[in-house]
């Protein structure tokens, strides 16, 4: 893929976004309440308080105004100010974005480096014991609830052998990077589970897919070792569909892991998601919905890219 | 601050037997209190903003730093803070203007008190505090009072005059008593976005350390504190405070066995016994200012224009039962105000579960047993849609014992229940047959919005022209006795009518280290962390 293409590539993305913003817009405001909501139980904020702040945030325009005048605020690179904090939008989501590039990204790169091989041991090896057993803590993987082996972990080595702290993303007042990687063992490792589960098992029906071709049989044929066979002939082309799996994955970092985030009190996205949600805070949801799908169009961007990588017949003109 | 879920403070029996002792602390006469050590607390939610006047949450970690001229005590009386005396018209404070419309209040501040950066509170920030709030750029919700202020004199560093433009019964509910601003550093400011959010300055026991969003806030000792104990020690006991934000309510459990957090409230009933069991905690009840009512709907049900039929319903709901649902923590009550209240009734009409009388009152009204169990009259069967908030689970609980209770008195009931906005807009236009939920109101509380012909609160459509005179008298009276007198009344009168039935009122439960003293559960909205100062570390 040459520049000029990736220009180009990258260009067409805009139109999608825009189309994006419109959809999400629309949703978000299809959905019941507002962000002056958190008030109403109080039996002591008045009408005229609220219709006031009403008319500060610029909730009493017509949806399209709001939504035009936010679209050319937001692509101009003006995000606004949170409603619940009152702190710029872009502020907000900077702060929440390295704890969650930390847990995602290490998780991410975890997972990779466990299901990649067990999902071709599995394939190599398929129909005997070990392939049973993984498969069978696959399947036990994608099923378990993230939150209930999260609280028993919690209670195993936080509460019971006392050798990890139970949640946050550091010791208060410590800034080593010892003691983050303390406190990443437990969430990292929660959120690695599942998609080791699931990626393993694309990994293993791919591999053995690939296994059955012809030309695999070819290459033993002319003598080569097994490991020839599998990591340099059958490995890269049973590649491609775990690239499109884990692009996929890969974009969901930048969105956070909510239910990990809050029982790990990890300081990411996700929570500020969820608080921005019950708060109705329009302005960092929609902030933080746009910087997923644009995570999610450069990620696919990236697995186009890393198709022609792994197979060199695949080019981009 | 906001009431919303959150807001969970209170005092057990015991507790409100000891409130007395919770000041004598204050003077320093339980034994051997030292200086020193840190007291972790876990926090169930997401800080917004440190600034009293705009957070949507109650003020925890604010009340530690924050101080008001006054604030309400263990038994949400008012206790002079900054100024030298609670303003009442007996001491001199309170004047009524000769044609009884306006008032004058006038505090006096406590002399030699500082700012934890050093400076010198004075008069001038007490009006610097009206005007900052009151200026309509502000963005906040709560402003309360400020509109009910014509203007502030300030004829000495130490004397604020404040000239109101009505007589204004409740106005120590919010101004004022949620915390003084800073004059010298917050003048010419944008409120919505100076730093003060994330750093208030106040003249409390602590001063903000570092703030880290979605992570913690670190307290430490104001070395300029105003108070000493009795025998002239400084100030707080403790040399800091940390709050841990920690949302999930099961961290926050495994956060205080493992000892990372110290002292942490609103404690999910069912959780309450795991805590119990753990060596070196205890658990406190508080009894918040919040009570569990079912209420008619009496605009557009007919059957409910019957008060019989009202005290059928009454006779036929077992509060204890309820309680038990909710792990017995709960306290079934027979008036709407609070026990906490020193002008709460004990002598207004009961409704004791009495099945009995429940049907006898149904028969005596028309509906008559149908061939299904379910009471019928005029061809109408018994059965209504009764609301609850979804998604609160101690509600939802209650509201399947209240459905239980009833069906034995022949009236079927069917949960309707709505969350968000779906749910206030029903509350607030009436949208129901039956609703049950919760109030939960400030040390001050105005009746008038929930019962009242013209209350904001009152979605049921109650309407009794002798509730209205007893609570603007209440409501418009400066005088303790005649308040009391006339509240007393309103509730005999209330619960002779009964439109709503009050059911329990709700603890807030409380996990704290047994190595704290001193520590006493407030029951208002300025929080448990209103006087941290007296807390110690054994």
């Amino acid at each position: 893929m040459n520049a000029a293409h990736l220009l180009k590539r990258l260009l067409g993305t805009l139109p999608l976004l825009l189309g994006v913003s419109l959809l999400l817009f629309g949703v978000l405001h299809l959905a019941p309440g507002g962000p002056l909501d958190v008030y109403a139980d109080n039996p002591s904020v008045s009408p005229e308080a609220l219709a006031q702040m009403r008319v500060a945030f610029g909730l009493d325009q017509p949806l399209p105004v709001q939504y035009v005048s936010w679209v050319t605020a937001f692509f101009t690179g003006e995000w606004g100010y949170s409603i619940r904090t009152a702190r710029p939008v872009s502020q907000e989501i900077l702060e929440r974005l390295g704890p969650t590039l930390i847990l995602g990204g290490t998780s991410f790169v975890l997972s990779l480096l466990i299901a990649l091989p067990l999902g071709i041991v599995s394939a190599v090896r398929r129909y005997s014991g070990v392939d049973y057993l993984i498969t069978f803590l696959s399947f036990l993987g994608v099923s378990m609830p993230v939150f209930w082996l999260a609280l028993m972990l919690q209670l195993l080595f936080a509460v019971q052998w006392r050798v990890l702290p139970s949640a946050g993303i550091q010791t208060i007042g410590s800034d080593s990077v010892l003691d983050l990687m303390h406190h990443l063992i437990l969430p990292a490792f929660i959120l690695a589970f599942a998609s080791v589960a699931g990626w393993s098992r694309y990994m293993r029906s791919s591999m053995v897919e690939v296994l059955g071709q012809d030309y695999v049989r070819t290459a033993r044929a002319k003598g080569l070792t097994a490991g020839k066979v599998v990591y340099r002939h059958a490995l890269r082309n049973a590649l491609i569909p775990i690239i499109t799996v884990v692009a996929l994955d890969f974009a969901t970092i930048l969105s956070g892991a909510v239910i990990t985030e809050t029982i790990f009190a990890w300081p990411g996205i996700g929570r500020l998601f969820i608080e921005s949600m019950n708060g109705r805070d329009y302005p960092v949801l929609m902030a933080l919905m746009m910087a997923s799908s644009f995570a999610l169009v450069i990620s696919n961007l990236l697995a186009d890219l890393a198709y022609a990588a792994v197979d060199p017949r695949i080019r981009y003109e | 601050m906001a009431w919303n879920s959150r807001l969970a403070h209170s005092v057990s029996r015991n507790a409100l037997r000891a409130a007395g002792a919770a000041f004598i602390l204050l003077g320093g006469m339980a034994t051997a209190q030292q200086r020193g050590g840190t007291l972790t607390v876990g926090l169930g939610y997401d800080i917004d903003t440190l600034n009293v006047y705009s957070t949507g949450f109650l003020g925890d970690v604010q009340a530690a730093v924050v101080e008001g001229l006054v604030a309400p005590d263990a038994k949400a009386n008012y206790v002079p803070v900054l100024a030298t005396q609670v303003p009442s018209v007996r001491n001199g404070g309170i004047k009524v203007a000769a044609d009884g419309k306006t008032m004058t209040v006038t505090y006096r501040l406590r002399p030699g008190v500082k700012w934890s950066d050093g400076q010198p509170l004075t008069s001038a920030d007490v009006k610097f505090t009206w005007e900052a709030v009151k200026n309509p750029k502000f963005i906040a919700e709560s402003k309360d009072g400020t509109e009910d202020i014509a203007s502030i004199e300030t004829p000495n560093a130490t004397t604020v005059v404040v000239n109101y433009k009505r007589v204004a019964p409740d106005f120590m509910s919010t101004l004022f008593t949620f915390g003084i601003l800073p004059k010298h550093t917050l003048e010419g400011k944008d409120l919505n976005t100076d730093s003060y959010n994330e750093k208030p300055l106040g003249t409390g026991p602590f001063r903000v350390k570092e703030f880290r969003r979605g992570q913690y806030v670190i307290l430490e000792r104001n070395p300029f504190y105003w108070r000493k104990d009795s025998k002239g020690v400084q100030l707080p006991y403790l040399d800091g405070m940390i709050f841990k934000i920690i949302p999930d309510s099961n961290t926050l459990v495994t956060q205080l066995r493992t000892g990372e957090v110290q002292l942490a409230y609103s404690i999910p009933y069912s959780q309450v016994k795991q805590i119990d069991g753990v060596p070196g905690l205890r658990i406190v009840k508080n009894n918040v200012l919040s009570w569990q009512h079912l209420d008619f709907n009496l605009k557009t049900v007919d059957a409910f224009k019957d008060p019989n039929v009202r005290k059928a319903f009454a006779y036929a709901i077992n509060k204890t039962a309820v309680s038990k649902a909710l792990g017995g923590y709960p306290t079934p009550i027979n008036s709407v105000v609070v026990p906490v209240f020193s002008y709460a009734n004990a002598a207004v009409p009961r409704y004791d579960y009495n099945l009995a009388r429940a049907r006898q009152l149904l028969d005596a009204a028309g509906w008559k047993p149908g061939p299904d169990g379910i009471r019928v009259k005029d061809g109408k069967r018994m059965s209504f849609k009764i609301m609850a908030q979804a998604g609160r689970s101690t509600d939802e609980d209650a509201q399947q014992v209240i459905i239980a209770s009833l069906k034995q008195a022949g009236i079927e009931l069917q949960p309707d229940n709505k969350s968000g906005v779906a749910f206030r807009d029903a509350r607030y236009k009436g949208n129901y047959d039956l609703f049950y939920g919760g109030w939960i109101t400030s040390a001050d509380p105005t009746y008038s919005v929930f019962f009242g012909s013209k209350g904001v609160n009152n979605g049921q459509g109650y309407s009794n022209p002798r509730i209205d005179t007893l609570l603007t008298r209440a409501e418009s009276t400066l005088d303790p006795a005649q308040r009391t007198a006339a509240l007393r009344e309103f509730q005999s009168a209330l619960m002779a009518d009964l439109p709503s039935i009050p059911i329990t009122t709700n603890p807030s439960m409380i996990a704290v280290t047994e190595k704290l003293g001193g520590f006493v559960p407030n029951p208002t909205n300025m929080t448990n962390f209103v006087n941290t100062s007296g807390w110690y570390l054994k």
